[in-house]
Parts: C-alpha cells; sequence; structure tokens
C-alpha cells in the first residue's frame, strides 16, 4: 500500500491543474504534495513561482503523512482520494505595539482606526500605525467595552461601556480631532460589560456581568441624529441623574430576562435577533421584535465570549473550561456542539471569527496566547501568537485582514494577515 | 630301535595311568613285549616266588635280581639325578624312568587340568537357546508327528469332566460377596454434613482433677470438724461445696469402695446430656467490604479543578477573603495591613483601602440589598462601603448610615461605635467600632444585619459580642467564659449561634438564650468552622490536621474525621449551592470534598474528597490560610501566606 490513487483539486483558477488520478506514495507528507503540485504547475505554466500549499482531505487539514491522516479519519484506500489544496496560510505578520497605561479590556477596528478601551478609565483612538490620536476621558470608572457605531465621512459615532455603569455615546470628528459625549444611557444596575450594535446601525444592546437575576440585555436606541423620539421607559422606571456635560440621558427600550446568572457576551446574528452568552451555561437566541426568547443551547461550563460568523453560520464561544466550540444556533434547544478546539490552557476570554475566512478564527485566553484556528484542522491551531506577557483580554479581527488582541501586559498587539484570504475565502 | 624304545616308554605309562587298556595295548605290542597276566590281584601273592608272573605264552616272568637293599636304595637317592622321575613297576619288578613328558603330564593331573594339552576346557559357550528368534531353527529336526494329533488322553479327561458338570456332579465356583455383612448406619449421610459435624465438634468439659480433699489420707485442714459435717448434711446435695466428705484411712488397703460410684458417673453423663453446647458463629469479612463504595469523583462534578486566576498585589500573607453576594468582587485582607478589592472575572484590583494595622478578617455582607463589607484589624472594625456594584445600592446604603438617629437614652456599651469622617469617609469607611480587645474574626448574620466578632482571650467573659448595624448595639450574649474563642458563626436560617472553643462547639438558641448543643471534635485545636447551608451539618477544622463533619441530627461527635491535610487548617467553607465544601492547609494545598446533604433523614451525608488543589508556595511554614467558594459557580478561592489569591476552577 505504499502507493495511493489521488485526484487534486482546488477553487483557485490560478493554480488549477488537470483533473487526472496521480499514484503518489502513500508516506508523502505536505511537503512532498506541495513539491508534487509545483512541478505540475511548472509544467504547465511558464513563469510559475514555487508555492506553499496546505491539503485538504474531505475537508480535514492534512498534517501528518497520508496514510496515517486517512487511517484515523477511516478513509478507503482503495479509491482515488479527492485532495484539495489551497494555498498555505502565511503566518500572520506582527505589526505594531502599542502600549497603554493599563489593562486594555477591550479593542474594535475598522479600516482606518483602532478603538481600544483600558482600565485607566479612558478609552483612546489609534492610527493603524500605532499613533494615539484622541483619548476620551469622561468615564468615572473602567471602560470595559467599546464599539463603532457609525462613520459619516469626518465624524464617527463610537460608544463606550464603563464600569460605572453608564455607557456613553461619543462623536468625533477626525478631522478637527475633536470629540464629544452625546448622550449617556442608563439602565443598568452594575457595570456594563459588553456592548454590540445591530448591523443597521440604529441600535444597541448592552449588558452587564452584575446583573443577576433577569438577565438583562438593555437594548437602547440610539439614533445619530440630533432629535430622536422621546424613548419611553419600559420596564423600570428609573430617577434620571442628569450628567450635564456628558449629554442627554438615554433610557432602555427592552429588558429581555431569563438567564439565571451573569451575562458574559452578547452580539447580534442579524438584524432581529440576539443572542447571548452568560455564566449559567447557556447561550440564549433572543428575538428583538418581542423580545422573547427563541431558542438556548446548553453548556457546561461558564462562557466568557461568543462570536458569530454570517459566512459559516456558526456560533463560537469561549469558556473556562479551555475550550472553545462551536454551535450550530439554528438547532432547537439543543446542546449540539459541532467541535471543539482544544489547545489553550487557561480561560478563553476572546474568540473572533475572521470576518472573510469562513473557517478561520481567532481566540485569546488567560494562558497569555492568541491562537488562529482552523476549523478544518480542529486538532491543532494554525498559529499561536504568543507575545502577551500577560493575561489576553481582548481580540478583533478587522475586515482588512488586521488581527489585534490587548491584554493585562497593557499592550496592544497587531498583525497583518495575509490579504491572499479573498481568494479562498469562498 | 627306537620305535621299540618309545613304545615301551608309552606301554609302561598306559599301564599306570588306566590298567584297563591293556587289550588296545596288545595290538600295538610287539614281540618283545612282556606283560603280566597275572590280572589285577594283590603282587605279594608272589612274594615267596622267583616269577612274578606269566606273559601272554604262559611263561613264567620271572623277577630281575634283586640286589638293592636299604643301603644301595639310600645311595642311589642320594646319587642318581634321576631318582625322582624312576618308578618301580611292580608288575614287572623293574624301574622306570618317567620322560619329560610324562612328568609334566604328572604334574597337570597333579594340579586337577586335563591331561591332554591342547584341550581348552575354556573354550566360549555358544548360546543356542537365547531370547532372540533366529530364522534358522537349532536343530532341523521336523516336527513329530504326534503335535498334530489331539491327545487320546486329554480328550478323555475333558470328557470326563463335561460329563460331571452336566451330571452336576462338579459345581461352577461361586463369585464372591463384595456386599458387606453388617449395618452401615450412616451410609445416607450426606458427606457436607459429616464434615460439618466433625467441624462443630465441641469436646466435652474437662472433669476437675481430684484434689487433696479427695486423698485416702488428707491432710488434717481437709477434714472436717464435727460442726462441719452436720452443717455438711444439713445442706441441699445441690448447694454442698463438695459432694463427699473427706475420709482418712491409715493405708489404701483400708479404703472402701466408693458407694456413690454410679451416682457420680449418672451426674456426670446428665452433665454431658444437658451442657448446652454451641459454636458462636463468627463471620470473616474483609473489612475493607464493609466501607460502602464511594461513587467516582469523576461522576461527581462540576468541581474545581485547576487553577484559573492569581490575584498578585499583596506584599504579605492574606489572612482572610469573602466574595461578594453577586460573585462579582472579591475582598482580601492583609497583614500589609491594606485590604484589597477585585473583579473576579479579570483578577483586576479595583480598589485598596489602607488601615492601621495588620487584617485579620473580612467578610461581606450577605445582604444583596446593602454594599458593606466588615474589616477588622487591631482592636478595630470597620464597616466599609466599597462603592463597587450598582451605585444605587452603594448610596442607599451610605442613606441607611446616615440615617441613624440617635435614641433618647443611651446605654453605656462595651465598645465604642464612631462615624467615619475625613479621609477615612472617603475611602468609604462608614462605621468604626472600637472593642476593649484585639478581634480575631467578624462574620455576618444571614439577613445582614447582626454581626458578631471574636476577641479570644482565655479568661474573660467578654469573648463574643454581637453587634446590631440598624441600632448600633452591642451585645455581649456570654456571661461566662467557657474557654477561649476560637470562631463563631450564625445558623443560616434559624436563631442558633455556634461557638467553636478549643475543644468544643457549643450551639446556643439565641431566643431562648440556652445551650442547645455541644459537639464534641475529638481533636486538640480547632482553627476554623463552616456551617452548611442547610444548617444542620457542621465542618471544623483542626490545627492537628483533621476536618470534623458534625451531623446535628445524628450526634454530638463528627459523623467523619478526614485526615486528608498533612498540616494544621486553616479554613474551611462550603458552598452554597453546590455540594462542595474545602478546607485549606498549611500543607499549600486545597482540598476539595463533595458533601452531599440528602433531606431525607435517615441518609447520612455523603462525603467523597474529589480534588487536592496546589498552587500556593509556602512561606513561613504558612500554607492557604483562608478559603471561599464563588456564590453561583462551583469555584473556590484560596488565600495564602504567599500574598496571592487563587481562584480554582
Amino acid at each position: 500500500m505504499s502507493q495511493l490513487q489521488a485526484r487534486f483539486f482546488t477553487e483557485n483558477k490560478k493554480y488549477a491543474i488537470d483533473d487526472v488520478p496521480f499514484s503518489i506514495p502513500a508516506a508523502s507528507e505536505v511537503a512532498d504534495l506541495s513539491n508534487v503540485i509545483n512541478k505540475l504547475l511548472e509544467a504547465r505554466i511558464a513563469d510559475h513561482k514555487h508555492v506553499e500549499f496546505d491539503f485538504l482531505v474531505r475537508g480535514q487539514f492534512l498534517r501528518s503523512s497520508l496514510a496515517s491522516h486517512m487511517d484515523t479519519e477511516n478513509i478507503s484506500t482503495e479509491e482515488v482520494v479527492e485532495i484539495e489544496y489551497v494555498q498555505k496560510f502565511t503566518a500572520p505578520q506582527p505589526e505594531e505595539c502599542i502600549m497603554h497605561d493599563d489593562w486594555i479590556s477591550s479593542v474594535e477596528a475598522d479600516s482606518e482606526w483602532i478603538l481600544t478601551g483600558s482600565y485607566d478609565k479612558t478609552a483612546r483612538i489609534w492610527s493603524l500605525e500605532g499613533k494615539a490620536v484622541m483619548t476620551m476621558a469622561g468615564h468615572t470608572d473602567v471602560v470595559k467595552d467599546v464599539a463603532w457605531v457609525k462613520r459619516d465621512g469626518l465624524s464617527s459615532l463610537l460608544l463606550t461601556a464603563s464600569l460605572d455603569q453608564t455607557v456613553l455615546l461619543w462623536e468625533w470628528n477626525s478631522e478637527q480631532n475633536k470629540v464629544k459625549a452625546r448622550h449617556c444611557c442608563r439602565g443598568h444596575a452594575g457595570s456594563v460589560d459588553t456592548i454590540v450594535v445591530d448591523p443597521s446601525r440604529t441600535k444597541l444592546c448592552f449588558i452587564s456581568l452584575a446583573e443577576l437575576k433577569c438577565l438583562k440585555t438593555v437594548f437602547s436606541l440610539s439614533v445619530p441624529t440630533e432629535e430622536e423620539d422621546e424613548v419611553e421607559e419600559p420596564n423600570r422606571p428609573r430617577k434620571k441623574q442628569k450628567t450635564e456635560q456628558l449629554g442627554l440621558t438615554r433610557t432602555p427600550l427592552m429588558t429581555l430576562s431569563g438567564h439565571n446568572e451573569a451575562v458574559s457576551a452578547v452580539l447580534w446574528t442579524d438584524a432581529e435577533e440576539l443572542c447571548s452568552a452568560s455564566w449559567d451555561h447557556t447561550i440564549r437566541l433572543w428575538d428583538v421584535e418581542t423580545g422573547e426568547q427563541k431558542s438556548m443551547l446548553t453548556g457546561s461550563k461558564v462562557f466568557n465570549c461568543i462570536s458569530y460568523s454570517p459566512l459559516c453560520r456558526r456560533l463560537a464561544s469561549g469558556s473556562t473550561d479551555r475550550h472553545v466550540r462551536l454551535w450550530d444556533p439554528r438547532s432547537k434547544d439543543g446542546s449540539l456542539v459541532l467541535l471543539s478546539l482544544t489547545s489553550h490552557t487557561g480561560w478563553v476570554t476572546a474568540v473572533r471569527w475572521s470576518p472573510s475566512n469562513q473557517h478561520q478564527l481567532v481566540s485569546g485566553s488567560f494562558d497569555n496566547i492568541v491562537k488562529l484556528w482552523d476549523i478544518r484542522s480542529c486538532k491543532a491551531p494554525l498559529y499561536d501568537l504568543a507575545a502577551h506577557e500577560d493575561r489576553v483580554l481582548c481580540a478583533d479581527w478587522t475586515d482588512s485582514g488586521l488581527i489585534l488582541s490587548g491584554g493585562a501586559d497593557n499592550k496592544l498587539y497587531t498583525y497583518r494577515y495575509s490579504a491572499y484570504v479573498s481568494d479562498a475565502g469562498a | 630301535v627306537e620305535r621299540k624304545r618309545s613304545d615301551e616308554d608309552l606301554s609302561g605309562f598306559s599301564r599306570i595311568c588306566s590298567p584297563q587298556r591293556g587289550k588296545l595295548d596288545k595290538t600295538a605290542g610287539t614281540s618283545s613285549d612282556i606283560r603280566n597276566t597275572v590280572g589285577n590281584i594283590p603282587m605279594e601273592w608272589y612274594k615267596d616266588y622267583p616269577h612274578i608272573g606269566y606273559d601272554l605264552d604262559g611263561k613264567k616272568i620271572f623277577k630281575p635280581i634283586r640286589t638293592k637293599d636299604e643301603l644301595d636304595e639310600f645311595l642311589d637317592k642320594m646319587e642318581n639325578p634321576d631318582y625322582w622321575r624312576t618308578v618301580h613297576n611292580k608288575m614287572t619288578g623293574t624301574d622306570l624312568r618317567l620322560s619329560d613328558e610324562q612328568v609334566d603330564l604328572v604334574h597337570r593331573l597333579q594340579q586337577g587340568k586335563f591331561g591332554d594339552v591342547n584341550f581348552n576346557e575354556y573354550e566360549p559357550a555358544i548360546d543356542f537357546f537365547s531370547s532372540e528368534v533366529m530364522i534358522h531353527p537349532v536343530t532341523n529336526r521336523p516336527e513329530d508327528k504326534r503335535s498334530f494329533i489331539p491327545s487320546l488322553i486329554e480328550k478323555e479327561k475333558v470328557g470326563k469332566l463335561v460329563h460331571a458338570i452336566k451330571m452336576g456332579w462338579i459345581k461352577p465356583r461361586r463369585p464372591k460377596e463384595t456386599a458387606p455383612k453388617y449395618y452401615d448406619l450412616w451410609a445416607q449421610e450426606d458427606l457436607n454434613t459429616v464434615l460439618g459435624r466433625h467441624k462443630m465438634h465441641i469436646p466435652a468439659p474437662k472433669m476437675r482433677l481430684p484434689g487433696h480433699e479427695e486423698s485416702y489420707n488428707p491432710p488434717p485442714e481437709y477434714l472436717l470438724t464435727e460442726e462441719e459435717k452436720l452443717a455438711w448434711e444439713q445442706q441441699d446435695p445441690e448447694d454442698r461445696r463438695v459432694s463427699f466428705l473427706p475420709q482418712k484411712y491409715s493405708c489404701l488397703r483400708a479404703v472402701p469402695a466408693f458407694s456413690r460410684f454410679i451416682h457420680e458417673r449418672f451426674e456426670r453423663c446428665l452433665d454431658l446430656y444437658l451442657c448446652p453446647r454451641q459454636r458462636k458463629m463468627r463471620v470473616n469479612v474483609n473489612p475493607e467490604d464493609l466501607i460502602p463504595k464511594l461513587p467516582k469523583p469523576k461522576d461527581l462534578q462540576p468541581f474545581p479543578t485547576t487553577q484559573s486566576l492569581v490575584y498578585r498585589g499583596h506584599t504579605s500573607l492574606v489572612r482572610s477573603i469573602s466574595v461578594s453576594p453577586s460573585g462579582q468582587w472579591l475582598v482580601s485582607g492583609s497583614d500589609d495591613c491594606t485590604v484589597r478589592f477585585w473583579e473576579v472575572s479579570t483578577a483586576r484590583c479595583l480598589k485598596t483601602v489602607e488601615v492601621s494595622g495588620a487584617v485579620k478578617s473580612v467578610a461581606w455582607s450577605p445582604n444583596p440589598a446593602v454594599c458593606l463589607v466588615a474589616i477588622s484589624y487591631g482592636e478595630t472594625i470597620v464597616l466599609l462601603n466599597p462603592g463597587l456594584g450598582d451605585k444605587f445600592i452603594c448610596s442607599a446604603t451610605d442613606q441607611l448610615i446616615s440615617s441613624y438617629e440617635e435614641p433618647e437614652e443611651s446605654k453605656e456599651q462595651s465598645v465604642q461605635w464612631t462615624i467615619a469622617e475625613g479621609s477615612d469617609h472617603e475611602h468609604g469607611q462608614r462605621l468604626i467600632l472600637k472593642h476593649p480587645k484585639a478581634v480575631r474574626q467578624v462574620t455576618w448574620h444571614g439577613k445582614g444585619d447582626y454581626l458578631a466578632c471574636v476577641m479570644p482571650d482565655d479568661n474573660s467573659s467578654l469573648q463574643v459580642v454581637i453587634h446590631q448595624v440598624s441600632k448600633r448595639r452591642t451585645q455581649n450574649p456570654f456571661r461566662k467564659s467557657k474557654g477561649m474563642v476560637q470562631c463563631v458563626s450564625f445558623h443560616p436560617i434559624r436563631p442558633y449561634f455556634f461557638v467553636a472553643t478549643q475543644r468544643y462547639v457549643r450551639v446556643y438558641n439565641l431566643i431562648k438564650q440556652e445551650l442547645t448543643k455541644k459537639l464534641m471534635a475529638n481533636c486538640k485545636w480547632i482553627s476554623s468552622m463552616a456551617v452548611h447551608p442547610g444548617g444542620d451539618n457542621v465542618i471544623c477544622g483542626s490545627y492537628d490536621c483533621r476536618l470534623a463533619w458534625f451531623d446535628l441530627d445524628l450526634s454530638t461527635k463528627p459523623y467523619k474525621m478526614l485526615r486528608h491535610h498533612k498540616k494544621a487548617l486553616r479554613g474551611v467553607a462550603y458552598h452554597k449551592h453546590y455540594p462542595l465544601f474545602a478546607s485549606g492547609s498549611d500543607d499549600g494545598s486545597v482540598i476539595v470534598c463533595h458533601g452531599m446533604v440528602y433531606n431525607d433523614l435517615l441518609q447520612n451525608p455523603l462525603i467523597v474528597p474529589v480534588k487536592v488543589l496546589k498552587g500556593h508556595t509556602i512561606t513561613h511554614d504558612l500554607g492557604v490560610l483562608d478559603v471561599a467558594f464563588h456564590p453561583s459557580q462551583p469555584w473556590v478561592f484560596s488565600s495564602g501566606a504567599d500574598g496571592t489569591v487563587r481562584l480554582f476552577t
């Protein structure tokens, strides 16, 4: 059984070869197969340059010799094996290391600017080159989360959530480099830990780890215009406290109750659906229109973070038992774990799907390491980004292929991840 | 001439050795052959005759002239070298000189050998009749004819026997009887019962050996006096000490036959028959089989298994920790005179409050509607509002404290209540309670209004005081000292109060003001105590490495003693919801046990050690100083002498 019949194919037209079965040694590894493909391409294309490839057998990355891989995956060696090849993912290239004064609690970046929240009670805007552009100091306590809302030309709207139980809506003019607090959103009886803006950029949802009983997801309408429809106070009338210099106070539209314990993460899966993960070992999906719970996924450990990929429609969750788990949010009231990615040795505190590749995600953990995963290779991560000297608290992945991670060592690292993903993304 | 001589020699010889061969010699004889024909007669008969016989022709054979006398004989003997081989032939009267061959023949015969030199008497024997079957017969003789013909004699004999059997004269031999002739009483008995009876055999009790009293000539002290004899006779036979009267005889010959012999044998048989004999049944059981099987720790999930977070910041031993009712904050008090507030999920130190002494004990108020932490250092207890969590609750707490109105008649109290002002107030301190003695422990009642504190002192009655925060009142519940108080605790539901002294835990009913129970810990020195959230179970850690679990409904003695730690225990804790309890020890480890308490009163609590958690480094011979559980998750916090607090999940 030293030879196998294999047929190679790829979705990248640039590297397509003839659809002919080849007989290849069973003991060949990734490098051998890569050489074979390169030889074939050289014969086809005159000016071909050597390219490293990775190989997928039935949707799983080849990480050992072909024979042992097929043995563990129970694939028959009698038939012609279909092997897909993709250009090898290059390692993320470290770009910047941005120093903060204190722990970095959250990071969100877009194509131009990086927004970070820090434990020194401020939120900062940085250019992609690592230059501090703006500091927003208004909170009286630790900033727990930040979010971009909208950008209209030079003026941007952004949100910061803090331990002081408020969420501030800021307007930032990048030309004049001026920032102004527009609104102060209240409604939580504890620190606001997570804040998310819905895809239509008109609603936001924020949650607090502290609120125990009623799970609490309040979400407040954030209309970016001046005149706002008077928000009616829904559930709990609250004494409005005027914080004059911070602008108008906003109150919740709706409270979603159901979780038994602290809610650790929340996100919009689409315009009408909200997903929340909690310390009570459940992930719940809510219908925002009616405010009702649609379905529930039950885990066995506390959830720290979740992320949703609209490309593959999977939820990724990070929990205190070191695993990153993938869920199908459409399954009804089941606890169906599709996949467990196990390599971390501490709490997983941040997960983020790639915005452009349906197979890749990044996870950060209390073991100081950020890992880049491809779910087609679930045994081991693609790359370990071990730059942090302390716990990783947050991570982000921008559309432009920038991976960011911040941690308790006061440093924000950015990595450039190969742009080729755009053609492998399909 | 030569031939003649040789013939003569031969014939002479042959006559010596075998006279009957004379006939043969005659054939070989010659004319010169002189042969005496007288036969085998005594030759003395011819002594007086001149001849000695007759030859073949009947002529007289004359005697040779014998002139030899004794002297000639002697001279001949001396001088003739052939004398020894010269023999006298009586038949002819001549002397013969033997040749060398003849001498040799004589010697051989004398030695008992064969006369013929060439005869080998030791020729190898040929074994014709061996066990080996040969292809050729030894003899070639054909078989006899009779061997093919039936023997008539045998036929006759057989015919006679057959006839005799037919006629019944001869009877065939009877088969031997194998059946035993006796009756086997136990033939039907099962072998097992026999073995069993052998096993169960109990020997009859031995009879007492005869002593001096039974002697025919007992020492005089054994003899009964007249009064004793009378008394003996009047006694009931059953009451008599001895069943006979010792008597003295001058010699053994004078002893008469024992008159009660039959009686005595009968009584002995009666004894044996009536004696209730039975064997005590003893069951051999492996003691380990009697221990109930404990479930595997794997099946008792969830419980903390790994160290997740380390809360670093303190520079000295962390004596005490407490978790807020929401589970979001953690407070720790240390010997470096600071109290730190931590965010549980990130290990962030949010607040540090400095006080003027080593912090001995911290306790977060269990009432979720107020935000208060009690801190004890030196002789002071401070009630502190950390300002964490809901701002409304924090401000409500402040309001609650500031809204207190002094009652008109203020009693003299042993404890001074003062309101913190200035910078202390800014740091969150609200109320300061000055005690007369150093405070070692503070603990809250479940409702969060009452606060008990311990001031250990061996012989003072003021060791435990209970404060009421809302009324700012202090009372001393005990009038008498019962030993040095180690720690106290409120019952989570009922108005009971647990006071642990060195060896005992006393349970007081606060309403009836009486002692309800006194638990004996069976250990040298209790260090810590925790009450199960159900209220019916208590665990006590002690400095002699033991953890005692009391079931209050069961007994005042420990239901279980756990000796898993190698060094003194410093802290014990129960989880509020999960069936877990933990103990921290000087050996640097925290042991988490599954402690399931059942509602069914008949079922004893199930205690299974599930995990040893290590992480703290041992500093100054101290390891873990306090343990606390997260209020909602199966997580345990431990504080150690190395200045860290660790979270295990």
